[in-house]
C-alpha cells in the first residue's frame, strides 16, 4: 500500500537514484551529487554497497552452486543477477529465489546443466532454516486408525519440500558438503553418477534446526508429493505403492517410513481433511508469504 | 531534568557473538539486533533472540522499512516487524530516515532483459532523502502508519549519506526536528554517522571543523527528542569515507558523543561492529568507555 501522499518530483528523484544503482545510467547529476572528493564516489559507494551484499546473501543461500561455479565467475555472476533481478523486500534473506531459473537460462552455464537444480535444492535448504518450528502432535496419528468422519492424512512440517532432477543433485551437494579425502572420494562418485545420467529425487526438510537433505525413492516421492498436495493419506499411499520400483532403494516399507519420519521430524502429526481438494505444490520463490 | 550518573549502554548483537554471549552473559544493559534478521516464521535465530530477551531488553532496529520512500511502507514488513514486536516486547523499536522501495521504470538497455514484470524494488540499502517538504510529509506519513501499527514511538536515525540532493531546502537537523514535532517520533543520533558526514563534507570542500560541526548539528536538536545514540568506527578511503562499522570508535567520534550525552541527558548508547567483527571483549570495552563519557572524553584531552 502506498501512503496517500503525491510527491511526483520525490517519486522521480527515488526511482533516478534506483535506476543509478540497478540500470545503466550514469550519474544524474542535475538531481544528486555525490560527498567526498569526488561527486561520483557517492554513487559508487552504494553500487559496491549493493554488489557486496548481493555476493554475501548469495553465497550464504547457495554455498554450493557458488563452490561449483567458483568465485571467479561467481562474483561477477552476483553482481549481474542483483542487477537483473533486484530485491523486491527489505529482508535480503529473501531474496535470490529466482537464481536456479536464472542458471537454468544461462547460455554460459549450458555445460551444467544440473547447476540450477543443485540450486533450487539449496534455496528450499535456506528456506527450510527459517520455516515455522515444527511443534510435533504425536498423539494426534491415533486419527489414522480412527473411524470419525472425514479421511485422515499427515501433516508434514513447515519446510517440507520435493526435488525430481534429471542429475544426482543429491550426491553432488553432499560431497560438497564434507571435507578432505572423504570429499573428494564422495565428488568421485557424484562425477561417476553424472556421467551416467543418473538422476535423484530430493527431500528437504528441517529436523530440529538444521536442514536435512536425502534421497527418495521414486515411492516416497510420489507418496510426499500427494501429501504436500493434501491428499488424504489413503490416497497418497496408493500414489506411493503404484510408482514404479526403484531398484536400489527396495520395496517401499510403509511402516518403517512412519516410524523414521516421526524420528526425524518430517511430520508432525495427522488431521482429517473435510474436502478433498489437490493443491498445487509451489516451492515458493520466497521463504514466506 | 536529572541526568542519570552514567548512560545505560548496550552492543549491536550480531551472528559470531550469539553463543558466547549466551554463554557468558556480560553485563550489559540491552541488545541490538537487527529487526530484518528475526523475521522467519522459525528456526534457530528466532529462538537464540527469545533466549536472549531472557536475560537482557532488546532493541529492535530495523534497516528495511524505508521510511521516506514514496511507494510507501511494505505490508509484509510491516507486519513481520508486528509480530516480532509482539513477541519480544522490545525496549526501544527504530529505523532509519532513508528511502528503500520504489519503482525501476523502463530504461533503454533493459527491454531485452529477464526480470520480474514487476518493477518495485527495495534497494536493500540505507538511501539518503533530500531534506524538502515532500520528502518530509512522505516520511511523517510512513512514519506515522508504523507507529499505529506498532502503537509505540519509533525512533528514527540520521543517516550518513553519501549522496546529497540538489532539491534539499532545509538542513537535516530541521528537517529531523520537524519528523519530530508532527508525528511524535524521537530521534536515534547515530554519532559516528555525524561526524563521518562532517569528513566527508570536508573531503569536498568545507571549511569547517568536523568535530565542531557535529557539536553544532547536536545543540539544534532537542534534547527530549532523542531516545539513543550509536557510534561505530568508520574507514578512510582517501577520497571518501565510509561508516564500514568495522573498526573501534575513533577519538574524535568519542568526544561528540560526549557532547551528545552531556546535551541529551546521558540516553541509552550502542556500539555498533558490523563488519570484521572483533572477539567480543572488543565491544565490551568500548561499551566501558560509552558507559563513562566524560572519562572518556577527558582521556582523550
Amino acid at each position: 500500500m502506498s501512503v496517500a501522499v503525491i510527491a511526483p518530483d520525490l517519486a522521480h528523484e527515488q526511482s533516478l537514484l534506483l535506476a543509478a544503482l540497478f540500470g545503466e545510467i550514469g550519474d544524474p547529476k542535475h538531481t544528486f551529487k555525490g560527498v567526498g572528493l569526488n561527486s561520483q564516489r557517492g554513487l559508487q559507494a552504494l553500487r559496491a554497497n549493493g554488489e557486496a551484499l548481493a555476493l554475501r546473501a548469495l553465497t550464504a543461500a547457495y554455498p554450493v552452486t557458488a563452490e561449483l561455479i567458483g568465485s571467479e565467475s561467481f562474483e561477477p555472476l552476483a553482481s549481474y543477477f542483483w542487477k537483473q533481478q533486484p530485491p523486491q523486500r527489505g529482508d535480503i534473506a529473501q531474496w535470490g529465489g529466482g537464481l536456479p531459473d536464472f542458471l537454468d537460462a544461462a547460455p554460459q552455464l549450458a555445460d551444467e546443466p544440473f547447476l540450477g537444480d543443485v540450486a533450487r535444492i539449496e534455496w528450499l535448504l535456506h528456506c527450510a532454516a527459517t520455516a515455522a518450528d515444527a511443534v510435533a502432535d504425536v498423539a494426534s496419528l491415533a486419527l489414522l486408525a480412527g473411524d470419525a468422519p472425514g479421511q485422515p492424512t499427515l501433516v508434514l512440517s513447515d519446510g517440507a519440500a520435493l526435488v525430481a532432477s534429471d542429475w544426482p543433485v543429491v550426491s553432488i551437494i553432499h560431497a560438497h558438503l564434507l571435507y578432505g579425502d572423504e570429499k573428494a572420494q564422495a565428488l568421485t562418485r557424484a562425477g561417476g553418477l553424472l556421467k551416467r545420467g543418473t538422476g535423484e529425487r530430493a527431500l528437504v526438510w528441517r529436523q530440529g534446526f538444521k536442514p536435512q537433505l536425502r534421497l527418495v525413492s521414486a515411492a516416497e516421492y510420489a507418496l510426499l508429493s500427494a501429501l504436500l498436495s493434501g491428499l488424504p493419506l489413503e490416497r497418497a499411499l496408493n500414489e506411493g505403492f503404484a510408482a514404479p520400483p526403484d531398484d536400489a532403494q527396495g520395496p517401499f516399507d510403509f511402516s518403517a517410513w512412519l516410524g523414521q519420519s516421526v524420528q526425524t521430524g518430517l511430520f508432525t502429526g495427522a488431521k482429517y481433511i473435510e474436502n478433498n481438494i489437490e493443491n498445487n505444490i509451489d516451492n515458493n520463490k520466497e521463504c514466506t508469504s | 531534568m536529572t541526568t542519570p550518573p552514567q548512560p545505560q549502554a548496550g552492543i549491536g548483537w550480531r551472528h559470531p557473538h550469539y553463543g558466547e554471549l549466551l554463554q557468558s552473559l556480560p553485563a550489559l544493559d540491552f541488545l541490538e539486533v537487527h529487526s530484518e534478521n528475526f523475521f522467519g516464521a522459525g528456526g534457530a535465530a528466532c529462538a537464540v533472540l527469545r533466549q536472549a530477551r531472557a536475560h537482557y531488553p532488546i532493541s529492535l532496529h530495523g534497516v528495511g522499512l524505508g521510511l521516506g520512500s514514496v511507494a510507501g511502507i511494505d505490508d509484509w514488513h510491516l507486519e513481520q516487524l508486528a509480530r516480532l514486536v509482539a513477541e519480544i516486547e522490545p525496549v526501544r523499536v527504530s529505523d532509519h530516515a532513508c528511502f528503500a522501495r520504489g519503482t525501476l521504470t523502463a530504461l533503454p538497455g533493459r527491454a531485452h532483459r529477464q526480470v520480474h514484470e514487476v518493477h518495485e524494488v527495495h534497494a536493500a540499502d540505507l538511501l539518503p532523502i533530500p531534506f524538502n517538504a515532500a520528502a518530509l510529509d512522505v516520511m511523517c506519513a510512513n512514519v506515522q502508519r508504523v507507529q499505529d501499527r506498532l502503537k509505540r514511538q519509533l525512533l528514527v536515525e540520521n543517516l550518513s549519506a553519501y549522496l546529497s540532493f540538489n532539491s534539499s531546502d532545509r538542513s537535516e537537523t530541521v528537517f529531523l526536528s520537524e519528523l519530530v514535532k508532527r508525528t511524535g517520533c524521537g530521534l536515534l543520533v547515530d554519532v559516528n554517522n555525524i561526524y563521518v558526514n562532517a569528513l566527508n563534507a570536508q573531503l569536498g570542500g568545507s571549511a569547517a571543523d568536523p568535530v565542531a560541526a557535529c557539536m553544532a548539528w547536536l545543540d539544534e536538536i532537542a534534547p527530549g527528542a532523542v531516545g539513543e545514540l550509536h557510534v561505530a568506527g568508520h574507514q578512510h578511503c582517501g577520497d571518501i569515507v565510509i561508516d564500514d562499522h568495522g573498526s573501534r570508535v575513533s577519538d574524535a567520534v568519542w568526544l561528540v558523543y560526549a557532547h551528545a550525552q552531556q546535551r541529551f541527558g546521558n540516553v541509552p548508547a550502542l556500539v555498533e561492529w558490523d563488519t570484521g567483527i572483533p572477539p567480543l571483549q572488543a565491544l565490551l570495552d568500548e561499551v566501558g568507555l560509552a558507559r563513562s563519557p566524560q572519562t572518556a572524553q577527558a582521556e582523550l584531552a
